[in-house]
């Protein structure tokens, strides 16, 4: 086809001519420049930056849950180790809690009139169970010294409570100081309740009257201090020592050193470390077969 | 994003100018050739012309923030070329470059006389398109250029006049004349 600007001949000719193409190396040095020219714009940090935001924010919460079970099971274990009494004392009450010499009644007048408020709130004994542990610590925790200290050693003038009779033992494992403070309060109103626990828990060796207030006045009121005055309280009450639960040395250890370590407890007639070490075993290594022998009670 | 055979010349420069270089390398293999050559037989020196392509390409991609389509990518494309055409011309050649300038000092086309030449169906193929070439370096510059826009860049009589900077009239004049002597030269 032939028109006055085109000719197909002379198209089909042009077509056949030479096709020249540049070298190369100019295709590459061109292609380099373009790709430099795009890298070095903003842009493409941003869609580095958009590519690792994914994997980074997955590796910062992996470390953020990995430090968070670390730091509530190393919690756990502190507060079980701090709240264990031995199995075998923890079974009954100690015998030197029933006969406890009446102390010299106190009139309620003594007491600062503020402590009374402060511990109504937790005043039955019902209320107090394991599960409410944390919070009534703290809420001892929240108490003004003299009536933390009450609260720990008992009423040391609460004559009103000591002299009642004390026909109920307290639980074998009472983790918790409530008693005493419901102690207190019977002390202000003898009446309004029963002779609960704190009567009984109280320890004959105690120091009657101001000698165990002021002994117990002397110890620094800082928390740690109080916590170790509650351990100590616990190990009052149980009429056994805190220690440290039977378990304690294993916990990095392998599932078949605990079977070992719970075998020749039960050879030693163990049987309450021996169980509470197959408890733990139970809850570290749920999948972990346990012996029938070992997991007999 | 993945670019084809369909996809625009528009649409790949737009691609590069928002960033994505594929759409460049897209964009260079369609045009390396035809843009090559257009330098090659306007200047007919293979390592100016490699300088030239290069100048070209360059001054395109560090214009690329400020693209936007207003014409043909072609027309752009040749009119960037162009200029640079010119600008050599203008530094190295000096006055010879003068049919841009003036059309009416047009001078007539000196091609052999076919008629000394074999007929031109019995030269092959090969030696029609050597001839064809010959007779293109023989046109004055604006003519060649017109006529390479038209192969190379498959452009229009109106796409020319704008890669060129000329009317439209102008451009299509070139043009004819172009088709003219090479239909002439080739013994038509």
């Amino acid at each position: 086809m032939m028109s006055e600007e085109r000719d197909s001949r002379l198209d089909r000719l042009y077509r056949e001519a030479e096709r020249s193409a540049p070298a190369a190396h100019l295709d590459a040095a061109i292609l380099a420049a373009a790709r430099r020219e795009v890298g070095a714009r903003p842009r493409s940090l941003s869609e580095t930056a958009r590519r690792w935001r994914v994997p980074v924010s997955i590796a910062a919460l992996v470390v953020l849950s990995v430090s968070l079970v670390t730091l509530v099971q190393r919690e756990d274990r502190d507060e079980l180790a701090l709240m264990t009494p031995g199995p075998p004392a923890a079974s009954k009450p100690p015998q030197a809690a029933a006969p406890a010499p009446p102390a010299p009644a106190q009139p309620a007048a003594e007491k600062p009139p503020a402590e009374a408020p402060a511990m109504r709130p937790r005043a039955a004994p019902s209320a107090v169970r394991g599960d409410e542990r944390p919070m009534a610590r703290n809420g001892l925790e929240a108490m003004p010294d003299s009536a933390r200290r009450d609260a720990v050693t008992g009423p040391a003038s609460g004559a009103g409570a000591a002299s009642a009779p004390a026909p109920a033992a307290p639980p074998a494992l009472q983790p918790f100081p409530a008693p005493p403070r419901v102690a207190e309060r019977e002390a202000a109103s003898p009446q309004a309740a029963p002779a609960g626990e704190a009567r009984a828990i109280r320890p004959a060796a105690a120091p009657p009257g101001r000698e165990a207030r002021s002994a117990v006045a002397d110890a620094p009121p800082a928390e740690e201090e109080s916590a170790k005055a509650l351990a100590g309280s616990m190990a009052l009450k149980s009429g056994a020592r805190v220690r440290a639960p039977a378990w304690q040395g294993y916990e990095k250890e392998p599932p078949q050193k605990w079977l070992d370590r719970i075998a020749e407890l039960r050879r030693q007639g163990e049987t309450a470390l021996a169980e509470e070490m197959v408890a733990e075993f139970k809850r570290r290594f749920p999948e972990h077969p346990l012996p029938a022998d070992l997991d007999k009670r | 994003m993945t670019w084809d055979a369909e996809s625009s010349d528009e649409d790949l420069m737009l691609g590069y100018r928002d960033g994505d270089a594929g759409a460049f390398d897209s964009l260079y293999a369609r045009h390396k050739g035809g843009l090559y050559r257009y330098l090659l037989r306007q200047c007919r020196d293979a390592a100016v012309a490699e300088e030239l392509f290069q100048d070209v390409w360059m001054n395109l991609i560090r214009a690329r923030s400020g693209y936007t389509v207003q014409a043909k990518f072609t027309t752009y494309l040749y009119r960037l070329a162009h200029n640079r055409l010119i600008d050599h011309y203008r530094k190295h050649v000096g006055a010879a470059f003068v049919s841009f300038d003036d059309e009416s000092d047009d001078p007539p086309l000196e091609l052999p006389d076919e008629r000394e030449r074999p007929a031109a169906e019995a030269l092959d193929a090969r030696r029609q398109a050597g001839r064809l070439l010959e007779l293109i370096a023989a046109l004055p510059e604006a003519q060649r250029e017109a006529f390479l826009l038209q192969q190379e860049g498959g452009m229009s009589v109106e796409e020319i006049a704008r890669a060129t900077g000329v009317t439209r009239e102008t451009a299509k004049s070139r043009l004819r004349y172009a088709l003219a002597k090479l239909r002439q030269g080739m013994g038509e």
